[in-house]
C-alpha cells in the first residue's frame, strides 16, 4: 500500500493515481482524473442512497460491485470504472430499468431530455429481453397539483423527487407508497398536494413521470427557443432559463450549473411566467376620456407629455419607478427625472418612505459590495431576522435549509410569525409585530450583561440602558430565557451571518437596532456579514442607481438642497394639490401604499398623471396617460440580486402589439421634454453607470448566461440616516384587540405576480390567518367565513388557524385580487389595529 | 375518528422511544386493531398526533403488508401461509378448500362480510405446517376436515 | 441423540413463560454473576466462546459488541432482532412463547457488557401471541427489579420495549429493522456507518437474533469453555434446528453444532415422510442453496456449509422428497422474494420479479425456449450488484436448485409439465 501525504488518500481509478481526502466518494474521487461514472439516482446536493446500481464500480479485492455514489475512497484503493464486469453491470441495470418502464416516449413529454433515454443511448443494451407482463401502477396519468401530472410508469424509483422535497424544500409531502415493483412516489393518498408547487420534484425528475401540468403536449424540447434570463419576483435574483415555442413562452426552467440557484427555484418563478403570455398586457398608449380610455398613437401621446409638461414647474414634478426594472432603466430614470425634468423628486417604491430605506441601507451596509449566500449560511450562526423567508425568498429558504440541515450552521429566526423554515432550526423567536427595535434593544442588553463598560460605549452611539431587559422583553413579546439562549448562541460563534429582511423597511422600525447590533457584535471580535434580503427583483440596484430622493448613483449622499420628495412625500404634495405631474413606471402606488383611499385620493390629484405599465393595474386606472411598457422577459439589461451579484437578462419576446421597450419610451420623454437632451445621450448605457457607480467598475455585463460579476464597496457613508425617527408600535384597543400583519405570498409576490394564470389557479381563497389561542378567544373555527375590520376598513376572508401564527396576531397576504388590504391602514400606520367578527 | 381509547394506547407508549417518529408503525396498529383497517382519516389524524405528515403514514402502511389502508377486510381475516414448508405439505390443496368452502376467490371478502382470504409469507409455524393466521390467531396443522371446522366454529 | 438442553431447557415444563417457572431454574443468576464481571472480561467471555450469530450471517458476537464505543455519554441501544422471516425458521419463537425470561436475561446481561441502557425487541407482527407473552415477561421482570433501575442494586439499570413489526421479511436485515424501529419504511441504510457507531437514532447499535441472545446466559452459567467445545472449533455451541418438509417428525431440536443432515432427518426427526424417498434439503431456509443425497453428511456449521455452496442460515432445514418439483419449489421461493423486495435498489426490485413471471409461466406449462438461459443470465445480472442480501438470495436459491436440477427446468419448459410425479 502507498503511503497516504498531506491527509490525502493514494488510490487509482482506472490505472490513474489520484490523491484526494479522506471521506471523498468514489464518484468525486474519479471526476478528479476526469474519470465519469454515470449516476440516476445520485444528486450532488441530496442524501446519497446508492440504490440505483447504474454508478457501481469493481474494486479490486472485492467480491461485489460498489456503488461509486456512496462508497468513500480508502488509500490504496484500486477501482476499475470500465471493465467488462461493470459494462455489463451497467448495461443490465438499464434493462432492469426498462423492464417495467412504459417505454412509451413518442408521447412522454420529457423525450428528448430524459437522462434515461440518454443513458440507454451512451450505455444499453438497446434490446431488452423482458418478454413477461409489464407492471402497471396505473392506467391513465393522474394530477396531484395545479402544475404537476404523474405517470408512474415511467418511473426508476430513483427516489430524487421524494428528496428533494424532504430535505431542500422542507415539505415532505411526497413519498414512497408501496413496496418491491409496486413502488410509487406519489403523494399522500395520491390525492391533490397540499404544498410549495415550487416544482423541484419535476426538475429532478429524469423521466416523464413528474410532469409540469402547464407544459403538457406543448412543444418538444428540440422545438424550443431559449433567453437565459432572471426571475423577476423577489430579489434573490434566480437564473431562468424562457422557452418559447411558435410566439408562447412555455416553460421557465432552472439549469444545472446555470446562476447561484443552480437547479433551485420557486413557484414564483418556475410559473410565473406566462404573464408574459397574457392577454392582459397593455398594448396601446391609452388617454383618459371621461371614465374610460381611448387608444391612441406613441406620437400623440408624446404630444400630450409635451405639452403638459409645458404647464409644471420643476418642484412640482416626481417620478417613481419600480425596482424591477433593469439598472439600466433605472439610472436613465434618475437622470430624466433628474436632468431632463429637472426635478429631485423621485423614488422606486410607494412601499416604504425614503429615509426608512436609507436607514435599511445604512444598517445592512448595502455600500460594503456584495456576499455570496453560500459562504454566508456557512457561519456559525445564520441569523434570520425580520423576514418570512419561506415565503417571500423560497429559493434561499432551500439554501439555509439544506446548508443548516446538515449540521454546518446554527439556524436562528426572529420574526413575527411562524415559516416553514422553523422546522430546521435550532432557535425559533416571536417577537410582537412592530416592537423589532425593542427586541433588539434587549438582546443588545442581554449580550453585554456583566459587561457596563461595553454597554456605555454602545450607549454613546444610541443604545437606550436605561430599560430592563425584562421589562423590553415583555413589550417585545418574548421571554428573556429565549433572549439569553440566543444571546449563548451568538457569543459562542465566530462567524454570523444575519439575512435582514423586508419586515426591517416595511415596519419603519428595526433599522436602528441592527445597526446597534452590528456594532455591538463586532465589538465583541465577531465576523459578521449581514445580508439584505428584498422582494423586489431588483432593489438593490435601485438604490444603486441612485434611484432614492436622498441618494444619487452610487449611494452618494445628496446635500440637502438637492434632495427631493420620496413616494410618500410626493403623495403628500398631490393631496394638497402641489403635483403637477408624476411619471410612474410599473409601480402600482394605489395598490400598495398603506393607506389606499389616500393614494387613491392623492393620485386622483395629480396634475398630469403618466403610468408606464404592463398590465391596468390601479393606479393605471387613476393615470391621465398610459404607456404601454415591457416584461424583464423583453428587454436586455441587468438585475443586481439583493447580495449584488448583477446578472444580464436576456429578451425571450418583444413586447406585444405597440407596448415598447421602457428604456426607449424614457428616451422618447426626455428629447420631448428637453430638447437635445439624448443628443450627446449615452447610448452605452452600462458604461455610463460605470462612470459614476464605483461599486459597478468590476462588473462585465457583456457576458451572457454566466454572472456579470459582483457589485463591490463604496466608500460612502450611510450614518446620517440613523438620524430618522422610527415609528413606536401599535398597542391594541379594547374594540380593535388585533395586529394586522402582511406579507408577500408564497406564490405572490408584487402585483405582477398577480396577473399570472397558473399562480393564480395555485392560490386558494383569500385566507385570514390566526393562531389557535386566538381562534379559541373568539370562539371561531378553522375554515369559516370571517370578516376583519380596522377602523376604516371591513373585508371578508376565510379563516385558517396556523399553529404558529401568536395569540393576538392576524396575518393577511398581500395581492389577493380583490381584496386590497392596504385599504385596512391608515397613513403613517405601519401595524393596522384589527377585530374579527364571524 | 380516533378513539379516545387508542389515543390513549398510543400516547402511553410516547416514552418508549426517543422520538414520536418511531411511534407511528405501533399507533397504525394500534387504530387498525379497532375495525380492521386503517381509513385516510384516521392516518391524518395520527399525524397530528405524532406531529408527522400523512404521507410518512401513507409509505409505512403501504410497505408492511399487514396494515389495510383503505383496504376494508372482513371480520375474520384469513390468511394462509403460501411459503414453501407450508406447501411441501399442502397448503395449496388448503387454500382451495377454503376458496371452495366460502365461496371466494384469494383476496377477496364474502357477502356477508365475514371472511377475508389472504395468501401470506411464510409465519414461522413451518413444523406444524400447513397453516394458516385468523386475525391474530395461528391455527396450525391444518387439514381439509379441521380447516373448516375452524372456519365453521368461528361466531 | 440426546443432548442437555440448554436453550430449550424450559420449554417442555408447564407454564415455561413464567418468571416463577424461570427462576426455579436458576433464573437470572446468570444475570447476578454477569453483573459482578467486568465489562471488557464479559465481552472477552463471549468472544473466548466462540459464539457465532445465530440469525444467519454468523458473525462473531463477543466482536461486533466490542465495536461498541466505550464512551460512557454515549447512548447505546441493544436491538434484539425476532423477527425470523426466512421461510423454514420457528426457531426463534418457541424461546419467545416458551422461555422469554432466558432472552431478557440474556438480553439483560448483553447491555450490561455494552453499557446500554435501552433495549428494543423487533418482532414481527403476526407474533401478537409472542409479543404479549414477551409484554407479560417484560412487565413480571421489571416488578422484579430484574429490568428497571438499578438491577440488583447495582449501578446498572436497563429499560427493555416490545416493538412490532407489521409483515416485512427485509426488516430481518439488521438496518432495515432499524429503519422500522425509527418508524420508516424498512429499507436498508448504507453501511458505512455501521450500526455498532451509527445504529438506532444515530447511536451505538448492537443487533443480535434471538437465538444468540437465547445463549448467553448459559455461556456464563457454564464458561466459554464448556460453549466453545461444543461442536466444530470455528462454529462451536447448540444449535437450534428447525426442521419441516417432507419429513417424519418435524419440529425444533437443540442439537450440537455440528450435527450431519442425515442424522437430523434420519436419527432425530424420524426420516423422510410416509418412507418416501429423499430428494434434496435446504439447511439453512429458502435463502440457502439446496444440498442433494451426497452432501448428507456434511457437518452443519457455518464453515462447513459455506464450503459446500449453501449456508448455514438460520438453521431452518427444509426437507423435499421424491415427490417434488423443482420448478414448482423455485417458483414458490422466487415469488417469496420478489414479494419480499424492499424496492431500493433497481436489480433486485426488477429483477426478483421478472424470474418470478418467467418461473411462473413454467410452472404454468407455458415456458417458452430460451427460459432456462434467461434465468440464468437474470442471476448473473443480480448477483453481487444488489444493495443488500436479499436480492442475492433469491439468486443463490435459484442457482441452486438450477445447479442439481436444471434438467427439471428444462423439462418443464419443453413439456409443459413436470418430470416428477406424485404430490408435490
Ligand atoms: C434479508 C435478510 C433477512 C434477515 N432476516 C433475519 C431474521 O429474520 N432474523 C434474524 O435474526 N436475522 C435476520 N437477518 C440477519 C440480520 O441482518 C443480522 O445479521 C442478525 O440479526 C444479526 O444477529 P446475529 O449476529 O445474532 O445473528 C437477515 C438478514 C437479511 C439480509
Ligand atoms: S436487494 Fe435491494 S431491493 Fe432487494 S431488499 Fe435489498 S435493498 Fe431492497
Ligand atoms: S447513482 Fe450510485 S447507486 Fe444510483
Amino acid at each position: 500500500m502507498v503511503e497516504a501525504v498531506d491527509d490525502k488518500l493514494i488510490l487509482e481509478i482506472d490505472g490513474k493515481e489520484v490523491r484526494v481526502p479522506f471521506g471523498t466518494l468514489i464518484l468525486d474521487a474519479a471526476k478528479e482524473v476526469d474519470v465519469t461514472i454515470p449516476t440516476f439516482c445520485y444528486q450532488a446536493r441530496l442524501s446519497g442512497i446508492g440504490s440505483c446500481r447504474m454508478c457501481i464500480v469493481e474494486i479490486e479485492g472485492q467480491k461485489k460491485l460498489q456503488p461509486a455514489c456512496i462508497t468513500p475512497v480508502m488509500d490504496g484503493m484500486k477501482i476499475a470504472t470500465n471493465s467488462e464486469t461493470v459494462v455489463s453491470a451497467r448495461r443490465s441495470m438499464l434493462e432492469f430499468l426498462l423492464s417495467n418502464h412504459a417505454k412509451d416516449c413518442p408521447v412522454c413529454d420529457k423525450a428528448g431530455e430524459c437522462e434515461l433515454q440518454d443513458m440507454v443511448y451512451s450505455h444499453g443494451q438497446r434490446k431488452s429481453k423482458f418478454e413477461e407482463k409489464k407492471i402497471s401502477l396505473h392506467v391513465k396519468d393522474y394530477i396531484i397539483s395545479p402544475v404537476i401530472i404523474k405517470n408512474s410508469n415511467r418511473c426508476v424509483q430513483c427516489v430524487r423527487c421524494v428528496r428533494v422535497c424532504r430535505e431542500v424544500v422542507g415539505r415532505g409531502v411526497l413519498g414512497s407508497v408501496g413496496r418491491g415493483a409496486y413502488q410509487e412516489e406519489t403523494s399522500f393518498r395520491k390525492g391533490e398536494l397540499d404544498c410549495d408547487s415550487c416544482g423541484m420534484c419535476i426538475e429532478v425528475c429524469p423521466v416523464g413521470c413528474f410532469m409540469r401540468l402547464p407544459y403538457r403536449y406543448k412543444a418538444r424540447p428540440w422545438d424550443l427557443k431559449s433567453a437565459i434570463s432572471v426571475c423577476p419576483y423577489c430579489a434573490t435574483g434566480c437564473k431562468t432559463t424562457l422557452q418559447e415555442r411558435d410566439g408562447e413562452v412555455v416553460r421557465s426552467i432552472a439549469f444545472k450549473g446555470l446562476g447561484f440557484n443552480d437547479w433551485l427555484m420557486c413557484a414564483r418563478g418556475r410559473f410565473g411566467y406566462d404573464i408574459l403570455n397574457s392577454d392582459k398586457r397593455l398594448t396601446k398608449p391609452l388617454r383618459k376620456k371621461g371614465d374610460g380610455f381611448e387608444e391612441i398613437s406613441w406620437s400623440e401621446a408624446m404630444g400630450m407629455i409635451s405639452a403638459e409638461f409645458a404647464k409644471t414647474s420643476p418642484e412640482k414634478r416626481g417620478g417613481v419607478a419600480t425596482a424591477s426594472l433593469p439598472n439600466e432603466e433605472l439610472f436613465f430614470f434618475q437622470k430624466l427625472m433628474r436632468e431632463a425634468m429637472g426635478t429631485p423628486n423621485l423614488d422606486s417604491t410607494s412601499r416604504w418612505s425614503g429615509d426608512t430605506a436609507g436607514a435599511y441601507m445604512a444598517a445592512t451596509a448595502i455600500n460594503e459590495g456584495g456576499r455570496t449566500i453560500y459562504k454566508a449560511v456557512n457561519s456559525d450562526t445564520v441569523f434570520v431576522l425580520g423576514t418570512q423567508l419561506s415565503e417571500e425568498n423560497p429559493v434561499i429558504d432551500y439554501i439555509v435549509r439544506h446548508v443548516t440541515d446538515s449540521g454546518r450552521s446554527n439556524l436562528v429566526i426572529v420574526s413575527p410569525r411562524a415559516m416553514k423554515l422553523d422546522a430546521t432550526a435550532h432557535q425559533s423567536l416571536r417577537h410582537t409585530p412592530g416592537e423589532l427595535a425593542k427586541f433588539l434593544n434587549a438582546l443588545i442588553l442581554c449580550l453585554y450583561e456583566g459587561d457596563a463598560g461595553g454597554l456605555a460605549s454602545l450607549e454613546e452611539v444610541g443604545l437606550s440602558s436605561k430599560v430592563s431587559i425584562a421589562e423590553l422583553a415583555k413589550l417585545a413579546g418574548v421571554t428573556v430565557d429565549e433572549l439569553r439562549q440566543l444571546s449563548m448562541r451568538l457569543k459562542r460563534s465566530e462567524t454570523i451571518s444575519i439575512l435582514a429582511g423586508t419586515d426591517i423597511l416595511k415596519l419603519d422600525q428595526g433599522a436602528r437596532g441592527l445597526r446597534l447590533l452590528k456594532l455591538a457584535l463586532e465589538a465583541m471580535g465577531k465576523r459578521l456579514r449581514i445580508l439584505p434580503i428584498l422582494d423586489r427583483a431588483n432593489q438593490r440596484g435601485a438604490w444603486g442607481m441612485g434611484v432614492h430622493p436622498s441618494l444619487g448613483p452610487g449611494f452618494s449622499p445628496l446635500s440637502d438642497d438637492e434632495k427631493g420628495l420620496d413616494c410618500y412625500g410626493m403623495l403628500e404634495a398631490a393631496a394638497a394639490g402641489e403635483m403637477d405631474l408624476m411619471y410612474v413606471i410599473g409601480e402600482d402606488i394605489a395598490g400598495m401604499y398603506p393607506d389606499r383611499a389616500f393614494a387613491e385620493d392623492a393620485l386622483s390629484k395629480v396634475g398630469f398623471l403618466i403610468v408606464q405599465e404592463t398590465f391596468m393595474t390601479d393606479t393605471a386606472l387613476k393615470a391621465d396617460l398610459i404607456l404601454p411598457g415591457a416584461l424583464a422577459g423583453e428587454k436586455t439589461g441587468t438585475f443586481t440580486n439583493q447580495v449584488g451579484r448583477v446578472q444580464n437578462l436576456a429578451p425571450i419576446q418583444s413586447p406585444p402589439g405597440g407596448a415598447r421597450i421602457d428604456l426607449d419610451i424614457m428616451g422618447d420623454i426626455a428629447s420631448t421634454v428637453s430638447k437635445g437632451f439624448m443628443d450627446d445621450g449615452c447610448t452605452d448605457i452600462f458604461g455610463c453607470i460605470q462612470k459614476v457607480v464605483p461599486s459597478y467598475l468590476n462588473i462585465d455585463n457583456k457576458s451572457t448566461g454566466k454572472d456579470c460579476g459582483s457589485v463591490i464597496s463604496t466608500d460612502v457613508s450611510l450614518e446620517a440616516f440613523f438620524n430618522v425617527a422610527e415609528s413606536p408600535g401599535a398597542v391594541p384597543t379594547e374594540e380593535y384587540p388585533l395586529r394586522l400583519i402582511t406579507g408577500n405570498h408564497l406564490f405572490y409576490s408584487g402585483n405582477l405576480s398577480s396577473y399570472s394564470d397558473i399562480l393564480g389557479s395555485l392560490l386558494k381563497e383569500p385566507v385570514a390567518e390566526v393562531g389557535p389561542e386566538t381562534a379559541k378567544a373568539l370562539g371561531l373555527e378553522d375554515g369559516q367565513n370571517i370578516n376583519v375590520a380596522s377602523e376604516g376598513y371591513l373585508d371578508s376572508f376565510r379563516l385558517k388557524i396556523s399553529k404558529g401564527t401568536p395569540a393576538g396576531v392576524v396575518f393577511i397576504a398581500e395581492n389577493y385580487e380583490d381584496k386590497p388590504i392596504n385599504r385596512f391602514f391608515k397613513r403613517g400606520e405601519t401595524i393596522p389595529l384589527v377585530k374579527i367578527t364571524s | 375518528m380516533l378513539s379516545d381509547c387508542a389515543k390513549e394506547k398510543i400516547k402511553k407508549i410516547y416514552g418508549n422511544y426517543s422520538d414520536l417518529h418511531s411511534v407511528s408503525m405501533t399507533a397504525m396498529q394500534i387504530v387498525q386493531r379497532e375495525i380492521g383497517h386503517l381509513t385516510k382519516e384516521d392516518l391524518i389524524e395520527i399525524a397530528e398526533m405524532l406531529d408527522m405528515k400523512p404521507i410518512e403514514l401513507d409509505e409505512i402502511g403501504g410497505f408492511y403488508t399487514m396494515y389495510n389502508v383503505e383496504r376494508p377486510v372482513g371480520k375474520y381475516h384469513v390468511q394462509v401461509c403460501e411459503n414453501l414448508p407450508c406447501a411441501l405439505v399442502g397448503a395449496e390443496h388448503i387454500i382451495t378448500v377454503i376458496e371452495r368452502h366460502l365461496k371466494i376467490k384469494v383476496g377477496e371478502t364474502t357477502a356477508d362480510k365475514r371472511y377475508t382470504l389472504s395468501r401470506v409469507q411464510c409465519l414461522g409455524s413451518c413444523g406444524t405446517a400447513p397453516m394458516m393466521q385468523v386475525n391474530e390467531e395461528f391455527y396450525e396443522d391444518l387439514t381439509e376436515r379441521n380447516v373448516i371446522e375452524i372456519l365453521d366454529g368461528f361466531e | 441423540m440426546a443432548v442437555e438442553k440448554i436453550l430449550l431447557h424450559n420449554v417442555d415444563k408447564p407454564n415455561s413463560h413464567k418468571l416463577d417457572t424461570y427462576l426455579a431454574g436458576g433464573g437470572y443468576e446468570d444475570l447476578r454473576k454477569a453483573l459482578a464481571m467486568g465489562r471488557d472480561d464479559l465481552v472477552q467471555l463471549v468472544k473466548d466462546s466462540g459464539l457465532r450469530g445465530r440469525g444467519g450471517a454468523g458473525f462473531p458476537a463477543g466482536l461486533k459488541w466490542s465495536f461498541i464505543p466505550k464512551d460512557p455519554s454515549l447512548q447505546k441501544y441493544l436491538c434484539c432482532n425476532a423477527d425470523e422471516g426466512e421461510p423454514g425458521t420457528f426457531k426463534d419463537r418457541i424461546i419467545i412463547e416458551k422461555d422469554p425470561h432466558l432472552l431478557i436475561e440474556g438480553m439483560a446481561i448483553t447491555c450490561h457488557a455494552i453499557n446500554s441502557d435501552k433495549s428494543y425487541i423487533y418482532i414481527r407482527g403476526e407474533f401478537e401471541y409472542g409479543a404479549q407473552i414477551l409484554e407479560q415477561a417484560i412487565e413480571e421482570a421489571y416488578e422484579k427489579g430484574y429490568l428497571g433501575k438499578n438491577i440488583m442494586g447495582t449501578d446498572f439499570s436497563l429499560d427493555m420495549y416490545v416493538h412490532r413489526g407489521y409483515g416485512a421479511y427485509i426488516c430481518g436485515e439488521e438496518t432495515a429493522l432499524l429503519e422500522s424501529i425509527e418508524g420508516y419504511r424498512g429499507q436498508p441504510r448504507k453501511k458505512p456507518p455501521f450500526p455498532a457507531l451509527a445504529g438506532l437514532n444515530g447511536k451505538p447499535t448492537v443487533i443480535n437474533n434471538v437465538e444468540s441472545l437465547a445463549c448467553i446466559p448459559g455461556i456464563i452459567r457454564k464458561g466459554s469453555k464448556w460453549f466453545a467445545n461444543m461442536g466444530p472449533e470455528k462454529s462451536p455451541g447448540p444449535k437450534l434446528f428447525c426442521v419441516s418438509g417432507h419429513i417424519e417428525k418435524p419440529g425444533v431440536y437443540e442439537l450440537p453444532m455440528g450435527t450431519t443432515g442425515r442424522e437430523i432427518i434420519y436419527e432425530v426427526c424420524g426420516g423422510i415422510k410416509a418412507g418416501r424417498k429423499f430428494k434434496a434439503v435446504i439447511p439453512g431456509g429458502v435463502t440457502a442453496p439446496m444440498l442433494v443425497e451426497k452432501d448428507l453428511d456434511l457437518s452443519m456449521d457455518f464453515d462447513t456449509m459455506a464450503q459446500a455452496g449453501s449456508m448455514l442460515g438460520s438453521g431452518a432445514v427444509i426437507v423435499m422428497d421424491d415427490t417434488t418439483c423443482m420448478v414448482r419449489t423455485s417458483y414458490i421461493i422466487n415469488r417469496f422474494f420478489s414479494h419480499e423486495s424492499c424496492g431500493k435498489c433497481t436489480p433486485c426490485r426488477e429483477g426478483t420479479i421478472w424470474m418470478t413471471q418467467i418461473l411462473e409461466r413454467m410452472e404454468n406449462g407455458e415456458g417458452r425456449p430460451g427460459d432456462v438461459e434467461e434465468l440464468e443470465r437474470l442471476c448473473d445480472n443480480i448477483f453481487g450488484r444488489t444493495f443488500c442480501p436479499l436480492g442475492d438470495g433469491a439468486v443463490m436459491a435459484l442457482r441452486g436448485c438450477l445447479k442439481h436440477f436444471r434438467e427439471e427446468f428444462v423439462y418443464h419448459v419443453e413439456n409443459g409439465r413436470c418430470m416428477v410425479k406424485g404430490g408435490f
